[in-house]
């Protein structure tokens, strides 16, 4: 017979198991979604994850999947530490990609070493601008920041959509909704020849090392630890709680927007109507993934970023739909917050009498 | 028909303290019984033991002489014994009527039947078609009470039920109590509120510490008398040694106020007090009475007016406690684990929570580990904390060496004020004496303490001045030595 009992303390182990338990029981209910869609299922999941990255090409794809994932996951952390919940980093980095775009934009035809970082801040600028919208309206009006923060992205979108279609598209450019190529002064440089993978990685690889040293070794860092345990002792501690709350807004704002700033600035080039293929939400689950911890958000991305590739390449070789990657995400997050559950509680086999 | 309910040799022990000390009680129908006892006294364990909701340890329960296996709170109904909490269980989003019917299978005519018959005869004018959170308590309470009657109890069981409601309603429900009583329901009371005892009940049961002290008739009675009874005569005041006491005023707070948004919550009004140095002053009341709000508004959680506080000549009302941190106060809320410190992060992690300027656990936002670990090594040594591993996580400590390290943290800075909440709320009586004796050393030293407390004993033996909260009103400043046990016994249930 199997007992459910409940743990004395929450293992640690377990804390950094659950994520590849996790990925595990995803890759079974994958295979088994397969096998039921009248697939062989090892040879579905080889498209799925392991095809896509076969090769240099793939490689390349994979790393630019992941950089706006880790950056914006990291971002969120910040967030998710201190106990406040931001959806809405895929506005944020809308925002972020508009404000830089439009900067960009301005310096059309231009060229000079001084217009990537400027493109580059005003798209952080831009992301940190978004985010502060929920976080003051939570600060000084008791609104719910998940709300907030989730209806900001569709206003976001239909900024970017205005723009595109009207004022900022290319006056040459037969009426699709985009934008003028911006200069190669306003672009993150491609690092390989003949691979799409830019410079944005050295931003999240940035952000990662930040946060880690802020998280672990800054003041700033231990009163998100505090606030994240409990908002009752932060207020004991007599930390200034709408000031924390605002900075890990911008935090994670700023990093959406430079997502944002990698996704216009890198291979396209230009604003368009699908700036992020819902990188902000799926972010989320890297976060959580991760265990909200710098180096867990980097396999994490890498994780999540192969669920992208593979709905690509399975629509091509499998005849299914690409909304498939969002099948495996959700199942990733869903068997995540499942296995959590062996967090506090572990089964224990006794004998068989009843 | 009358009915007759037997409490016999009932025993209920949890790890550390026996709240049910073998009661054995008979209460009878016509009649209404009041149960009365400090907080800790042991009459919630009795009456979650009738309602079925903890199942004692030794003992049996006899409904007209049959005996009642009280498994769970089902039972208790089947049972025909009804029970009305102090915090309704309640549906808030659904109809009056909906949270009427939810937990019985009769037939809904029969229901809305004898729903409408309740109503009338008691004169209760809900409707039953709004959602319950637009009613007010005496209303919710209510709907608690018809929902018991639509099973035609035998018994009702009242738990504190006054306590949310206005003094218009606390006359409405004695009145339809009164009622009840008279149609054969026999009621039992549960309060520690002497002058409601006095005013509807025909009999009185007194319990302290687990025991039952004393069975009589309210006619035999009086508030000094019960007062004696719940709080025991035989308190031996142990004092500590009085110097005389400094006429040098440390603290002093002028018109403070506090309005809740929060209905659980107690507003403060107009409370004035001031504590010179090496001043203990201690605040009694029984809990819920607005004592977690003026701790709060002490330790700057709540922040209030500035004007309204006044510190070694500062005015600091409108400072967060860090802040007053730096003006030398120290803070030792009630709740150990969720408040005062973080069971999850290691005892050094606890000890940076209290953070001064001076003490360089921070420079200029790095954390400075060694300096929070050379510190804590301090504590745990200075106040007798049991371990030596300051990376351990502080959910290991007992409660009474996670008490020694939060005080320790506080008091190891050498404020000028400590304002503590319950310090030896749970504790055993060695951690106790360790606090006590603690808190006495910080009087010797010339600092003030001010020593919120439910615990009488523990105010009695401490402080130099005495007051009572009750709802969230000071009385007037008492000598401590002029104080005895029944007159605070009595301020605290609201007399005077």
């Amino acid at each position: 017979m199997i007992k459910i009992v409940k743990r004395d303390q929450p293992s640690r182990a377990i804390f950094f198991l659950t994520p590849v338990l996790a990925i595990f029981l995803t890759l079974v209910a994958g295979g088994l979604i397969f096998y039921i869609l009248g697939f062989k299922p090892f040879e579905a999941l080889k498209f799925f994850f392991i095809v896509p990255i076969a090769d240099k090409y793939g490689f390349s794809e994979l790393l630019l999947k992941a950089t706006p994932l880790c950056l914006i996951a990291i971002g969120l952390s910040f967030c998710f530490k201190s106990n406040n919940w931001n959806i809405g980093a895929e506005g944020q980095l809308t925002f972020g990609a508009i404000v830089s775009g439009g900067v960009a934009l301005l310096f059309y035809e231009q060229e000079g070493f001084y217009i990537l970082p400027i493109v580059i801040l005003a798209g952080a600028i831009g992301g940190m601008l978004y985010a502060s919208i929920p976080a003051i309206l939570k600060t000084y009006f008791n609104t719910n920041e998940i709300l907030v923060s989730l209806m900001l992205v569709y206003v976001s979108k239909l900024i970017l959509d205005y723009l595109v279609v009207g004022p900022w598209s290319n006056p040459e450019g037969f009426n699709f909704p985009e934008t003028r190529q911006f200069s190669d002064s306003a672009r993150l440089p491609l690092l390989f020849e003949g691979l799409r993978i830019h410079a944005g990685i050295f931003l999240a690889l940035a952000a990662v090392v930040i946060s880690w040293f802020v998280f672990y070794k800054t003041y700033l860092g231990f009163q998100m630890k505090v606030s994240g345990f409990s908002l009752k002792t932060a207020k004991y501690a007599g930390y200034k709680g709408k000031k924390m709350i605002v900075l890990v807004f911008l935090i994670s704002g700023a990093c959406a927007g430079l997502a944002g700033v990698g996704e216009i600035t890198g291979p396209i080039g230009q604003l368009h109507r699908e700036v992020s293929p819902d990188y902000g939400f799926t972010a989320i689950i890297v976060a959580f993934l991760g265990r909200l911890h710098p180096v867990g958000i980097i396999f994490a991305s890498l994780v999540v970023a192969i669920t992208y590739l593979g709905a690509e390449t399975a629509q091509i070789f499998m005849q299914i739909p690409k909304y498939t990657g969002q099948v495996f995400q959700g199942m990733i997050l869903f068997f995540l917050l499942a296995s959590d559950y062996l967090l506090f509680f572990k089964f224990k086999f006794t004998g068989s009498k009843k | 028909m009358n009915t007759n309910l037997k409490i016999s040799n009932v025993t209920k022990k949890y790890p550390g303290c026996v709240a049910n000390d073998n009661v054995s009680l008979e209460f009878n129908s016509g009649k209404i019984y009041a149960l009365l006892g400090e907080n800790g006294a042991g009459k919630s364990t009795l009456v979650k033991i009738l309602s079925g909701v903890i199942i004692p340890d030794e003992g049996k329960i006899y409904l007209n002489e049959n005996n009642l296996k009280l498994n769970s709170p089902l039972d208790a109904k089947k049972n025909d014994i009804g029970m009305v909490f102090q915090h309704f269980n309640l549906f808030e989003t659904l109809s009056v009527f909906e949270n009427l019917i939810i937990d019985s299978d009769e037939q809904r005519e029969v229901l809305t039947e004898k729903i409408n018959t309740i109503m009338r005869k008691y004169n209760f004018s809900i409707d039953l078609n709004i959602p319950v959170l637009n009613l007010s308590a005496g209303q919710k309470q209510k709907v608690e009470i018809i929902r018991c009657l639509i099973r035609n109890p035998k018994v009702l069981i009242m738990d504190e039920p006054t306590s949310v409601l206005t003094e218009q309603e606390t006359s409405e429900l004695f009145l339809s109590l009164k009622k009840f009583s008279e149609e054969g329901i026999l009621i039992i009371y549960i309060t520690h509120k002497l002058k409601e005892v006095m005013e509807l009940c025909d009999e009185v049961a007194v319990m302290r510490r687990g025991k039952l002290v004393s069975v009589s008739e309210i006619k035999n009675e009086n508030i000094e008398s019960l007062a004696n009874k719940m709080v025991g005569q035989n308190l031996k005041t142990i004092k500590k040694k009085k110097e005389k006491t400094s006429s040098d005023q440390l603290i002093n707070i002028t018109n403070l106020n506090f309005i809740s948004e929060d209905p659980f919550e107690t507003n403060l009004s107009d409370i004035n007090f001031s504590v010179n140095r090496g001043e203990c002053l201690g605040i009694a009341g029984i809990s819920g009475n607005g004592q977690s709000e003026l701790f709060q508004v002490l330790s700057g959680e709540i922040i209030s007016d500035k004007n309204s506080i006044e510190f070694n000549k500062n005015y600091i009302g409108d400072l967060n406690p860090q802040e007053r941190r730096e003006y030398l106060m120290a803070f030792s809320p009630e709740d150990r684990l969720e408040q005062a410190a973080i069971p999850q992060m290691a005892i050094f992690e606890n000890v940076a929570l209290n953070n001064f300027k001076s003490s360089n656990f921070f420079n200029n936002g790095l954390i400075n580990e060694n300096k929070i670990k050379e510190h804590s090594k301090k504590i745990i040594s200075d106040f007798n904390v049991n371990t030596n591993n300051i990376e351990l996580k502080s959910q290991f400590l007992s409660g009474g060496n996670l008490q020694k390290l939060i005080i320790g943290r506080e008091l190891i800075t050498s404020p000028d004020l400590l304002i503590c909440f319950n310090p030896t709320w749970g504790l055993d009586v060695g951690a106790i004496n360790y606090i006590h004796e603690t808190l006495i050393k910080i009087n010797e030293q010339n600092k003030s303490i001010i020593l919120i407390s439910t615990d009488t004993d523990e105010l009695l033996k401490l402080s130099d001045k005495i007051s009572v909260i009750h709802k969230g009103k000071l009385s007037k400043i008492m000598d401590a030595e002029e104080v005895t046990s029944e007159k605070l016994g009595i301020l605290m249930g609201g007399g005077n």
